[in-house]
């Protein structure tokens, strides 16, 4: 018997399989496309008929979509089921995804002792990220490995994510290298990170797709938290991961 | 499908209110929601509350429309949402007012009182309607954020009170008549009672009514308290509340959890927020909001001094310690599990989670505390997507 957990988030759909054991046994990541819903569609009927699911788990924004779910669980309870499967401990996890940022503490069981997600602003999410960087003339792919060669510590300072794009236009007016560019806008979201009330004494574990596409951000958070920061393995897989756990938790 | 059949009777009620304003044939005042009506009242006005009207504005989503208008004349929209609402409503000539109940527009006042006991903003609002309408505006200024309310407060609010009259005589035609304010603080008296106890059958499990439906029961306890007519509606609705909790039924037959609202009702999202509590089978059943029309110091033995206290001691002029010490016992008596905080964008005084207070309940009682941003009128300030996740993470939190 198997499992299977599809995330539907803002930018990209993820969906993992485990067996009994919770080994990931197959994973895929394709663009939500919210409007073709066929792609997605094929693509759990060709898992139906290779492998012999037992209960489906959804989350993400586009969790109440699935209709083929036998449980929808919040991206925050399936973050906290995945990363306590790797590691059973008290920790601070923290999800920056395309639009959102979110920051729990779980137990070593994995109830979500505390959550905080901000609503009122996606400043500092992957959508800031891309934003920034397209007027930063950066390439996304690249800006983890500029940022490690930049000895600045300069920010954004601006809220807004319009202005903070005005603001790195008056960076390269002053001729700011691409380096200090890369580590500034990495600089501005760990201080946005910071300010949310998080228990500084438990090991960090940063997870969502900019935590894989800008692993550098680890090197940031670790400085500045001055705690030890784990980015999982596949980090953007991670809540789906956690969906197919719960889904067989249910099962059982 | 469970239903409150007593919300029939309510419109009739709400109808028959503005009625009464539609043929004005007495002098009218405007009065803060939580101000003194009872002594208005007794010098024979008919009482208007413009809070009243920024909650419709909010629930018909006309607010809108009519909040930009306001910040064009320099009400900027993070000031109280209540009082852009309500002066964009009056600069556009439009008001859901018409569609309801057949009034153009709210009825002119003769007089207009506010009592800051609930934030300074009243203070513009009203003066802003005291200009256009050149009509005298008297304010209540009370002592703020108190840990008690004491003998020389009392003393000070009531007479400010006292200080209404010569000029409530001189518009309303009437000379003051201390057995008329004594009644009608009476009346209200007893319907704040009524309201209490239809807000504490909710107590019970299944509860029979909801903090959602506790607002739109609310009305008549806010703009007709110190008439029979609130006092008749009370006991018919709790009549048959009583009845529901006798033969247990309730709005959500097996609650999982039971859930407390802390500040202002969203209010163009009231029907979005009770579906999604009632899909997880989740109870909200308490609520700072609507309690805060329960005014057990009414004494008309000390018609003055009771009211003054009454309103001076209501939960928003509290000190965070006193209002800690509200919520701990409303939490123990309605056997609460979860509490939502509203951080309202343009309601500062009203929103009680910005000096730590979830944290500190949280670690006091146990119960899960959450914070929402939203506003009670401007729902440019409420993500409904982040919202929901973060409301069924809570219940996600209390179910685990």
């Amino acid at each position: 018997m198997f499992f299977l957990g599809v995330d539907i988030g803002s930018l990209y759909t993820k969906l993992v399989v485990i067996d009994p054991e919770n080994e990931i046994v197959h994973s895929d990541l394709f663009r939500t496309m919210a409007r073709n819903r066929q792609k997605r569609d094929e693509i759990i009927n060709n898992i139906h008929s290779k492998y012999k699911i037992g209960y489906t788990c959804s989350t993400g924004y586009g969790r109440k979509l699935l209709k083929s779910a036998d449980v929808i669980k919040t991206e925050l309870y399936c973050a906290s089921a995945g990363v306590t499967q790797i590691a059973r401990i008290d920790k601070t996890i923290i999800d920056i995804g395309g639009e959102d940022i979110k920051l729990l503490t779980s137990n070593s069981n994995g109830k979500v002792i505390d959550f905080y997600m901000n609503s009122k602003c996606a400043a500092g999410t992957g959508a800031f990220i891309t934003e920034v960087a397209e007027r930063a003339e950066l390439d996304v792919l690249e800006m983890s490995k500029l940022a490690a060669n930049s000895k600045s510590d300069k920010e954004l300072n601006s809220f807004c994510t319009v202005f903070a794009k005005t603001e790195i236009m008056k960076w390269i007016f002053d001729e700011t290298s691409i380096e200090d560019l890369a580590k500034g806008i990495y600089i501005s979201i760990a201080n946005r990170i910071q300010k949310i009330p998080a228990n500084s004494s438990l090991p960090v574990f940063l997870i969502g797709g900019v935590a894989f596409y800008h692993p550098y951000l680890k090197n940031i958070i670790e400085d500045r938290f001055n705690v030890k920061v784990t980015i999982p393995k596949n980090p953007q897989l991670i809540n789906a991961f956690g969906a197919a756990c719960i889904a067989q938790k249910h099962f059982n | 499908m469970y239903e409150i059949k007593t919300s029939k009777l309510l419109k009739q009620v709400m109808a028959g209110y503005f009625s009464a304003m539609k043929n004005k044939s007495r002098p009218l005042a405007w009065c803060t929601s939580v101000g003194p009506a009872e002594l208005l009242r007794s010098f024979g006005f008919e009482v208007y509350f413009p809070e009243n009207h920024g909650a419709l504005l909010g629930a018909t989503r006309k607010a809108m429309d009519t909040i930009p208008v306001a910040s064009k004349i320099g009400y900027p929209s993070d000031i109280c949402s209540y009082l852009t609402a309500d002066i964009g409503s009056y600069i556009r000539k439009s008001t859901p007012l018409t569609k309801h109940y057949g009034l153009e527009a709210p009825p002119k006042p003769d007089l207009i009182v506010y009592n800051t006991n609930q934030c300074r903003e009243v203070q513009d609002w009203f003066t802003f309607f005291g200009n256009e309408y050149n009509c005298p505006v008297l304010g209540i200024v009370p002592p703020r954020h108190m840990d008690e309310v004491k003998k020389e407060d009392i003393d000070n609010v009531a007479k400010q009170f006292r200080s209404l009259i010569p000029e409530c005589e001189r518009i309303s035609g009437n000379k003051f008549n201390i057995d008329k304010f004594r009644e009608t603080l009476k009346l209200s008296k007893e319907a704040t009672g009524l309201w209490k106890k239809t807000l504490d059958t909710s107590k019970h499990s299944p509860a029979p009514i909801s903090f959602f439906d506790a607002t739109i029961h609310m009305g008549p306890i806010v703009v007709l308290r110190g008439t029979e007519i609130a006092k008749e509606y009370y006991r018919t609705l709790l009549a048959e509340l009583e009845h529901n909790v006798k033969n247990k039924q309730g709005f959500i037959a097996n609650e999982s959890s039971r859930i407390y609202w802390e500040g202002m009702p969203i209010w163009g999202r009231l029907r979005y927020l009770s579906d999604l509590f009632k899909q997880h089978n989740s109870a909200v059943v308490a609520s700072t909001y609507c309690n805060s029309w329960i005014f057990d110091a009414f004494d008309e033995r000390h018609p003055f001094e009771s009211s003054a206290f009454a309103y001076t001691t209501i939960f928003i002029n509290r000190s965070e310690k006193a209002k800690l010490e509200i919520l701990k016992n409303l939490i123990d008596e309605f056997r609460i599990d979860g509490m939502i905080f509203h951080e309202a964008k343009t309601c500062f005084n009203n929103s009680n989670s910005r000096f730590g207070m979830p944290a500190r309940l949280k670690e006091e009682t146990g119960i899960e505390t959450l914070i929402i941003e939203a506003d009670l009128c401007d729902l440019r300030f409420f993500s409904e997507e982040q919202s929901t996740i973060k409301i069924e993470t809570l219940l996600e939190q209390i179910s685990s």
